[in-house]
């Protein structure tokens, strides 16, 4: 297992080189110059050269590149041109606010969702398949920006039971932490209901298909170990897989639901390091993402023997 | 009711208790978090409107644009335009306790003058561009500005937001090793705790020297009126209005003038605007081979109805306004309401006389800043009407300014931010594209204009000057001037002496909330 998982780490190391060279070329490719938006109009010749010395953008890509991967290998990954602040604590900072929110929103999601497709499977083409099929679609096809748009004034303003701005730190005040979390958890987990429970029904209802379910209910088994004993647990890899993908997916940024409820989390981060061109945190985040979906990932794959003994890690 | 229901209910209660406390804190929205507290030095708009509550310069700005002495009891120019005598007020405090002498300007002036600090205006007084300023204190309440060339906008310039006010900090703002530290200034409020991404709290400095009298502009009366000032980064549109309509915010500033009317059919909300000295225009590249033609950019005039768009993007709430002079300025006379008639028969007929056979030109705008974005699709469907081929593209905004910089388009909707004297505002288009390609209006003419404007303080002669410029501009139209930007702010009703201002970013000394 331990082999296992450092071979894999070992694989990971070309894939954040490729992100790495990938973002460093591509953020340069688009037009537009950090220092040109930080002097603003007031922008000379001479101040626009000395400012790009001063931030080391004077010197040509593959120096600028060395120099980024150089710092980032002893751990340094430089410091925001906007803000000026070092940018790992600052990824560290924010990725912990947007962890919060994805790891338990999809965490509920998974808890809602998957014995509500098991259960879907089970009843293919009843009243209650239909229901949560169509739920599970509906829920996928709202935006998420609408979703929280529309939480947020019901229960904000109408109900008035849960702020509407701001961000308080759960370490800090735990219960207006909380408070604050609500809405975002809530968005995100309506929407994620949908795409994992799809996934649980349609790899249960393969699996119902097969011949050994047959065999089980002829030896009169119950239904429920059927489901549970037979159908589930080898229905479970396909919605794990994706589970880690979705967890992926949403741990390198959920910048729309961090912007319409205000949440300072990695997505907002970047978002706002794009526009600003801020070439350190860009690189920064998107390497940091890289390695989470590939951490995660590597923990997805690692946990499969538990569900399924045919897989070991070899 | 459950008990589980009942529990969790007073609960939530409790929890709107603890957010709702603090009732004598004044909250405003900020739409991006700000770039740093080191005035002049890293900054953007959002940045001035914070830090120009904690710090004042020599000089600020009044409402109607023009510099007044602010940390200076009085301002004496000599004859010869050359020497500034500053007064300083007596009495005057920083955050730390210390006193403000002249020392304290002088020692603020060298550092702005040292490369090492960064601050963005130095080239201007450094000679890089030709004015060059040498300070002196005379006396521990006198600093002497001595210049090496007669300059109208030396004051201007000083009271520039863009330059932080050329604020008075105490040396206290500093680190050992030069390094800036916090502002420790003489404003209204001092600095409290700033959460990156969340929000920036300033508190009220008790000791703050006011100048007394009405608020106007950034001088006049500044008091403190509440405990605390909290400046709330909130991104999105409708969550801002969302927290403003539950009372989670008090002050909603820059509301797009389309969402006014909303804004005003509630009860709760007072909606109040302003005119500021932004200017909104169409640029024209003077270097393109179709607009090179002065005919083929006068027909663009006359195709345009600026009334139309004016009344369109701002909801009737500015006029238009073909003269970079704002409508605001006290310089803005009547020959600067002069401006291009809508006349799409003469647009045809310029159009004919350029040789004009419907070539694609390209508009280009971003979506970041709605009235721009708004101006451009009004724009490109009245060129349409008039025969002109003309497409837009739709870039964001880096993009649209690094095109900008390098002069590399053929229009542009775009917005420049507020120059409170016409000359600065002239300064930012005219010039050689050769030395500087942003420039707009590459005119010796103009340019020798503008040189006349500059070295002369006396206001009338500068009217003069600046009608001349006015009837050149009409009559080259190097580019579009439409309207001047609009202050759409929204403020609950518990807030008292709040109003939109020629400032467009919310001033909230002089403002209070009640319980």
């Amino acid at each position: 297992m331990f082999r296992f998982a450092l071979t894999r780490i070992g694989m990971a190391l070309p894939t954040l080189l490729i992100v790495a060279v990938s973002v460093f070329v591509l953020i340069r490719l688009i037009p537009g110059d950090p220092a040109q938006l930080m002097l603003g109009d007031l922008a000379t010749p001479a101040s626009l050269a000395d400012l790009r010395a001063r931030l080391g953008l004077d010197q040509s890509l593959p120096v600028q590149f060395g120099i980024w991967i150089g710092n980032v290998v002893s751990g340094d990954f430089g410091q925001s041109i906007s803000s000026q602040q070092a940018v790992l604590p600052l990824i560290l900072q924010r990725f912990w606010v947007s962890a919060q929110i994805v790891l338990v929103a999809v965490l509920l999601a998974s808890c809602v969702a998957v014995p509500a497709g098991v259960i879907a499977a089970w009843k293919q083409d009843s009243a209650l398949d239909l229901g949560l099929v169509a739920t599970a679609t509906l829920l996928l096809s709202i935006p998420t920006f609408w979703l929280g748009l529309l939480l947020l004034l019901f229960f904000g303003l109408k109900l008035e039971w849960l702020p509407v701005v701001g961000y308080v730190s759960i370490a800090e005040n735990p219960w207006a932490g909380i408070l604050y979390l609500v809405m975002p958890i809530l968005t995100l987990f309506l929407h994620e209901i949908g795409v994992i429970l799809r996934m649980a029904r349609a790899s249960t209802l393969e699996v119902l298909r097969l011949d050994y379910i047959t065999h089980a209910r002829a030896k009169g088994l119950s239904e429920g170990a059927v489901l549970w004993r037979h159908a589930f647990k080898n229905a479970f890899g396909p919605t794990w897989t994706l589970i880690g993908l979705v967890l992926g997916n949403l741990l390198g940024g959920i910048a729309v639901v961090e912007t319409v409820f205000t949440i300072p989390g990695l997505g907002r981060l970047l978002v706002d390091a794009i526009f600003a061109r801020d070439y350190p945190v860009i690189q920064g985040c998107m390497l940091f993402v890289a390695f989470t979906y590939v951490l995660v990932n590597l923990v997805i794959d690692l946990c499969y023997p538990v569900f399924d003994p045919r897989v070991t890690a070899q | 009711m459950t008990k589980g229901t009942t529990v969790l209910l007073l609960a939530l209660a409790a929890g709107f208790g603890a957010s709702a406390a603090a009732a004598d804190t004044l909250r405003s929205r900020l739409n991006t978090d700000i770039r740093s507290i080191n005035p002049g030095v890293n900054r953007d708009d959002s940045t001035d409107g914070v830090v120009l509550h904690m710090v004042e310069g020599l000089v600020a700005n009044s409402a109607n644009g023009t510099p007044k002495p602010l940390l200076a009891e009085t301002i004496e120019t000599s004859p010869d335009g050359l020497t500034y005598t500053f007064k300083l007020r007596k009495g005057v405090k920083f955050h730390d306790g210390s006193t403000l002498t002249a020392e304290d300007v002088v020692w603020n002036w060298r550092r702005y003058m040292d490369p090492k600090t960064g601050w963005l205006c130095t080239g201007e007084y450094n000679g890089a561009n030709g004015l060059k300023a040498e300070i002196a204190a005379p006396d521990a309440d006198t600093v002497v500005f001595t210049l090496n060339q007669p300059s109208s906008v030396f004051l201007a310039g000083m009271a520039r937001s863009q330059c932080g006010q050329t604020a008075i900090i105490a040396r206290s703002s500093v680190n050992p090793d030069g390094s800036f530290k916090t502002p420790v200034g003489t404003g209204p409020f001092k600095f409290g705790e700033w959460r990156r991404g969340e929000y920036i709290r300033l508190d009220r400095f008790a000791d703050y020297a006011d100048r007394g009298g009405p608020a106007d502009g950034y001088v006049g009366g500044k008091k403190p009126l509440v405990d605390a000032v909290q400046f709330i980064v909130i991104p999105d549109d409708a969550t801002a209005k969302a927290a403003l309509m539950s009372g989670k915010l008090d002050i909603l500033a820059s509301v797009s003038a389309t969402d006014a009317p909303e804004l005003r059919a509630k009860p709760d909300i007072a909606v109040t605007s302003a005119p500021t000295m932004m200017f909104s225009t169409i640029l024209l590249q003077t270097r393109d081979p179709l607009l090179s033609n002065v005919k083929m950019r006068q027909a663009i005039a006359a195709a345009l109805d600026f009334r139309q768009i004016a009344q369109s993007v701002t909801d009737g709430l500015v006029p238009a306004n073909a003269s970079i002079v704002a409508t605001a300025s006290r310089y803005y006379s009547s020959e600067q309401k002069r401006g291009f008639a809508y006349d799409p028969a003469k647009a045809a007929r310029l159009l004919k006389e350029a040789g004009y056979t419907g070539q694609r030109i390209v508009l280009m705008a971003n979506k970041n800043e709605r009235d721009t974005y708004e101006t451009a699709v009004i724009a490109q469907s009245m060129l349409q009407a008039a025969g002109l081929n003309v497409d837009l593209e739709i870039v964001e905004w880096a993009t649209q300014l690094d095109r900008y910089s390098k002069g590399n388009y053929q229009m542009q909707s775009f917005s420049y931010s507020a120059r409170y004297d016409p000359a600065l505002a002239y300064s930012a288009v005219i010039g050689s594209k050769d030395v500087r390609p942003n420039r707009i209006w590459d005119n010796a003419e103009a340019e020798d204009l503008l040189r006349k404007i500059v070295a002369t303080t006396k206001e009338d002669e500068r009217q003069v000057l600046f009608d001349k410029l006015h009837e050149l501009f009409l009559d080259q139209a190097p580019f579009l001037m439409l309207f001047n930007g609009v202050e759409v702010s929204a403020a609950s009703k518990r807030v008292k002496g709040f109003a939109a201002s020629t400032m467009p970013k919310p001033r909230l000394w002089e403002v209070s909330v009640s319980k």
